[in-house]
């Protein structure tokens, strides 16, 4: 898989996660700072929440590759498998 | 510091809407953080003469269209390297974004908790293999959110009412921005994606077959 695919599948992991499993009003619409803060205010949700806090971690782990050096992002983007992971395992336990 | 600050896309082009942003490139000496992600493309100057040596899409976007806003130099950096090498992995490029699109057509046939997102996914599939197609086949390279309407008779088969609710589907995943989808809008859009598959298998076929 291409690292702009790998990126945009990680992306993909952690929306469906989130949608999957809240039933707020309105889905999470992506990854940006705005989607998720509309996220929160469309559906009442505490912006200082672990959730949240973790959903825009992911979210800038995955933004601050697609700036990086080449050289830099082959290893990179096998730690982000890692993160994700990681991250969707954390936001798993928190939605319950 | 040098910095460079430049503005491209619709913007440059003229063809601004009411979904418009403004584009905005720094280029940077190193790591820099007065600027805000959320408004500016922060790009290394390293980086940017890489993207220039493979002859990068975005390098031809920039070179084609960025106008310099400022400069802590007396000169034009995007203008100094002149043109990009030749953009030489259109068929790579183009295969990319076809297994994005049937990532998201797939996700959206399995699920519907996601639509926004992956209908986003397929309007940057769809958006973006079109630019590479008209900047590796063609001798008019377009780089307009509309690219894919704008190959003559190589265009994507999606109506104009489809490639609309495509486009505010990406406006809601990037900027968080504008009335939600309906079902019969989406359902809409569902029912086009077959055409638009054989649309990009033949795009992918075409450059293939010319590199």
């Amino acid at each position: 898989m291409s690292e702009f695919n790998s990126r945009m599948a990680a992306q993909r992991r952690i929306v469906h996660l989130v949608n999957g499993t809240s039933k707020g009003r309105e889905e999470l619409f992506g990854l940006s700072r705005q989607a998720i803060d509309r996220w929160i205010i469309a559906n009442g949700i505490d912006a200082e929440s672990r959730l949240v806090d973790l959903i825009r971690s992911a979210a800038s782990r995955i933004a601050c590759l697609a700036t990086k050096s080449q050289e830099q992002v082959s290893e990179d983007y096998r730690a982000l498998v890692q993160d994700i992971d990681a991250f969707a395992i954390q936001i798993e336990t928190e939605l319950g | 510091m040098s910095t460079h600050i430049y503005a491209f896309g619709s913007v440059c082009r003229g063809d601004v809407s009411l979904d418009s942003d403004v584009d905005l490139l720094a280029i940077v000496d190193g790591r820099d953080e007065r600027f805000n992600l959320d408004i500016f493309s922060v790009y290394s100057a390293e980086r940017i003469h890489a993207l220039w040596n493979e002859g990068n899409p975005f390098a031809w976007h920039l070179a084609l269209e960025a106008r310099l806003l400022f400069s802590t130099e007396p000169t034009d950096l995007l203008s100094c390297l002149g043109n990009p090498k030749p953009y030489q992995k259109c068929a790579d490029d183009c295969t990319k974004f076809a297994n994005l699109f049937d990532e998201a057509h797939g996700s959206l046939l399995s699920q519907t908790s996601s639509t926004v997102f992956d209908l986003s996914m397929v309007f940057l599939s769809i958006r973006n293999i079109a630019t590479c197609f008209s900047l590796g086949i063609t001798e008019q390279p377009t780089f307009s959110r509309r690219s894919a309407l704008e190959l003559g008779r190589d265009s994507t088969p999606l109506s104009e009412q489809a490639y609309q609710v495509l486009e505010r589907a990406r406006v809601l995943c990037t900027r968080g921005y504008g009335p939600g989808l309906m079902r019969t809008e989406t359902q809409a859009v569902l029912g086009e994606l077959p055409a638009v598959k054989e649309w990009m298998t033949n795009l992918v076929r075409r450059v293939e077959e010319h590199e």
